[in-house]
């Protein structure tokens, strides 16, 4: 989000974030996991396709630019830069649905984790719930539209934590390189598990 | 970031399954969002009204709504049967301005979604998001009883966000309340609707027969 001064005092109504999830649960009635997965990337695909493209002459500035969420990539979520390629989302920018979810409605139906498995065996591991799928395709897609010094941006994800605490980690075959690219360690990341909600990390193909 | 999202899926939805197709979406959600808030039950206006001020009836997900106690419904007898109820802030305003400062424009579809609902269903709506509401509350309302009788829901006029407004005329009729003074809500309001007893012998509809 952009950040002016009181502009993060603009918090979204609880009414529209629970009728987005009766809404993907309506879709789930219908279509089952399968079909709510391509909604929801569908969702992100086309939040991501009405942003701006972006260019940036060196990665320092790409990487200022992430960390105050003024980039499309980060802008809707407070991200810090754990290493020059690895960043680190504190919170969750579902976490305000989740717990207006949980507190008016009750506890999240099986769908919202069932998708999320659905999503892990066909695109990539990392995901717990309906909004790690979200997230992380948008995080993809916006990805595309940026450049740094002329090359185009990738995204890969590392791990991620719900809210209520479960944590999802990318598989044992995958992690080394993962690390590697984002250039922290095992520890370093269990380390940043414990209190922050995605480790992503980002890079640009040689 | 959820209700940024689902603005650019009504975008989406819409080329996908039309404007019709979203509006009957949008019904299903608020007629799913009611029924999984549960029953409730009161034993008098009174009670109803403290607890909607303490924000603990279902009307509350809407944010700060507001029982305008000074303006009672009453029956062919006299009785009262009903309020004037008025909600400060539109639910979908604070989507609106994040989806300014993120994306940049809201799409086209939330307007065409609005006009068609307005032009098949009933002339209220000022945003796509209008549809859910009422649809909310009409149901909301058959779930709470006052001294053992369900509700009714009437909305009564809506305000947007670029300040044109909507007002049910049918609706004021029923209630015998005046046009223009509905009008002079929504300079405070965004929102404004009646919770009438269900079945209570209102003084517009008893005169049309």
């Amino acid at each position: 989000m952009k950040n002016i001064e009181g502009y993060q005092e603009i918090l979204d109504n609880p009414m529209v974030d629970i009728a987005t999830y009766l809404f993907l649960e309506d879709i789930a009635d219908k279509q089952g996991a399968a079909g709510m997965n391509n909604y929801l990337m569908s969702l992100a695909y086309s939040l991501a396709r009405t942003m701006p493209e972006e260019e940036y002459t060196k990665w320092e500035d790409f990487i200022d630019a992430l960390v105050k969420s003024e980039s499309i990539l980060t802008a809707f979520e407070k991200v810090y830069a754990a290493s020059e390629n690895c960043m680190v989302t504190v919170e969750s920018p579902f976490l305000r649905g989740w717990k207006e979810y949980t507190k008016r409605i009750g506890e999240f139906p099986k769908i919202h984790k069932d998708v999320a498995e659905y999503y892990n065996s066909r695109v990539t591991p990392t995901a717990i719930e309906t909004g790690d799928i979200i997230i992380q395709t948008y995080r993809k897609a916006a990805a595309e539209k940026i450049t740094v010094n002329g090359k185009k941006i990738q995204v890969a994800h590392i791990a991620t934590v719900s809210p209520d605490g479960s944590k999802k980690i990318a598989p044992e075959e995958w992690l080394p390189i993962l690390l590697e690219k984002a250039k922290i360690t095992r520890t370093q990341l269990n380390m940043i598990l414990r209190n922050n909600a995605a480790v992503w990390v980002i890079y640009t193909l040689q | 970031m959820l209700d940024v999202a689902l603005v650019s899926l009504i975008q989406d939805m819409s080329e996908k399954a039309g404007v019709e197709g979203t509006i009957q979406y949008w019904l299903r959600v608020g007629e799913n969002l009611a029924k999984r808030m549960g029953k409730e039950a009161y034993m008098g206006w009174p009670s109803f009204n403290v607890a909607l001020r303490e924000g603990r009836t279902a009307f509350s997900i809407e944010g700060n709504v507001i029982a305008l106690t000074d303006l009672a419904i009453t029956d062919v007898d006299g009785d009262v049967v009903g309020y004037l109820y008025a909600v400060e802030k539109c639910v979908f305003e604070p989507t609106i301005l994040r989806v300014r400062y993120s994306v940049g424009q809201l799409p086209k579809a939330d307007k065409q979604v609005a006009d068609e609902y307005n032009m098949t269903y009933r002339d209220i709506a000022v945003c796509n998001f209008c549809i859910i509401h009422t649809k909310f509350r009409e149901e909301v309302a058959k779930n709470i009883t006052i001294a053992g009788q369900p509700l009714e829901a009437l909305q009564l006029a809506n305000r947007g966000f670029t300040g044109e407004t909507k007002i049910d005329e049918e609706n004021l009729k029923k209630i015998g309340i005046n046009k223009e003074y509905v009008r002079s809500l929504l300079r405070n309001y965004a929102c404004v609707f009646a919770l009438v007893m269900k079945g209570a012998r209102l003084k517009g509809e008893v005169s049309e027969e």
